[in-house]
């Protein structure tokens, strides 16, 4: 009885072990199918590139390369980071553009879904198309773990 | 239908456990049946509501079930209203047909499909100890995996057991500890959790030769959105046939949807379980 008992346990956990699931991230990062949760990820896919959806790259405006950066926010490749988190809004007083786990009050994220309160246009400025729900929701989970610089 | 909470469908099932343990020994000494194509009276059917029984099926013989959840809460409108809606059943329901088969002593596979995103859950279940004179209680491992949009997505495979106990033809006593996998819709990079464990608990008391309560409750950790899952029912056996008329806090019938929950406290719904055993 026991080593049939046990022959059926280790079936289960042989079985249990192969199936173990979980959806693609892909299939929700749309247009940028290898968007991850981590800065690095979000600066090259979302800051820096046009997506397939033809979505405009963020430092198209926001550079000092041959311009002044819009709203003064600068996403050139080294600055970024500290141009964006725990950094204070130049446009709307009080406002933090990206708040360490807490996408809601975060004012870039604000930006990019067009919410009531922000100052000047839903970004990207030319849009649409904008961030998909995907994209957003990506970000969202980078901001909600901490915004960590990785 | 407002003390009909998920807490306070387990303090029933509660009640319910610690009175059998005031039935008298002379009941509770009876010896189960052997045979699995014998009419077990306390356990006539291979399903509570929702989660599974310790039912054998024999080898080479199967059963159906089909399942009705109708979507309007009972709570929505005043009593004409719910009247006027003939207790929710002019506003659709949730259905699922399931079948099962016995492919070994003891062993049974079956497929259940669901509306609910057109789910489909295959499920294996092997009772490896039954209760006797030396061993208090049924104990059959389960496991079952089921994908939404006919299983071409967002698979959910889950592991558990299911330990119960027969107490006479009285009654019936279930808890059921399962891992399911993968029931956030979400990709792990996206969630906190991926997994859920829940232990359902339920029971079935016979009241009348062919007449019987039945609850359940779903309490669970790790993923846990919406409300957790309970129901309980009033059935009739007639023949190989268990007609149930159930209320429940959700519309789950399959191991990843019990883990998700109901999607809102206080809801309830109307349902039913039409059972056949082809044996």
């Amino acid at each position: 009885m026991a080593i049939r008992l046990l022959r059926v346990l280790a079936l289960l956990c042989a079985c249990a072990a192969w199936s173990a699931c979980d959806e693609k991230l892909s299939s929700i990062a749309g247009p940028t199918p290898s968007l991850e949760p981590t800065f690095a990820s979000i600066q090259h896919d979302i800051f820096e590139s046009t997506d397939s959806a033809g979505r405009a790259a963020c430092t198209n405006c926001h550079t000092n390369v041959g311009r002044n950066p819009s709203a003064g926010l600068n996403l050139a490749h080294d600055l970024a980071y500290d141009q964006i988190v725990n950094m204070a809004s130049s446009r709307k007083p009080g406002a933090v553009r990206i708040v360490p786990g807490d996408a809601d009050n975060s004012y870039l994220v604000q930006k990019l879904e067009g919410k009531s309160g922000i100052v000047g246009n839903r970004m990207p400025n030319n849009g649409p198309p904008y961030l998909t729900d995907g994209q957003i929701m990506i970000l969202r989970r980078w901001v909600a773990i901490g915004a960590p610089r990785n | 239908m407002r003390f009909l909470t998920g807490a306070n469908v387990k303090r029933l099932l509660t009640l319910v456990l610690g009175a059998a343990l005031l039935v008298p020994a002379a009941v509770r000494a009876q010896p189960p049946a052997d045979d699995p194509a014998a009419l077990k009276l306390a356990e006539p059917d291979f399903t509570l509501i929702a989660l599974p029984t310790s039912l054998r099926l024999p080898k080479y013989r199967s059963a159906f079930r089909v399942t009705h959840r109708f979507l309007r809460p009972l709570g929505s409108g005043d009593f004409g209203d719910l009247v006027s809606d003939f207790f929710g059943l002019d506003n659709g329901a949730q259905t699922s047909l399931e079948l099962r088969f016995g492919i070994v002593p003891n062993g049974q596979v079956g497929i259940h499909r669901t509306g609910g995103n057109k789910t489909i859950e295959f499920f294996g279940q092997y009772a490896a100890v039954r209760q006797s004179a030396g061993r208090p209680v049924d104990v059959s491992a389960l496991v079952t995996i089921e994908g939404t949009n006919n299983f071409k997505d967002s698979y959910s495979p889950a592991i558990g057991a299911i330990v119960s106990r027969t107490v006479g033809d009285v009654a019936a006593f279930y808890v059921e500890p399962i891992w399911v996998n993968n029931t956030n819709a979400l990709p792990t990079q996206l969630a906190d959790d991926n997994n859920t464990f829940l232990v359902g608990i339920g029971a079935r008391v016979r009241v009348s030769p062919t007449v019987y309560l039945v609850g359940e409750a779903a309490p669970r950790t790790g993923y846990k959105p919406g409300v957790t899952h309970g129901s309980f029912a009033l059935e009739k056996r007639v023949g190989g046939h268990v007609f149930q008329l159930n209320f429940s806090n959700g519309f789950g019938t399959t191991m990843a949807q019990i883990a998700r929950g109901g999607p809102v406290e206080n809801d309830w719904y109307l349902g039913f379980n039409i059972s056949r055993k082809f044996y």
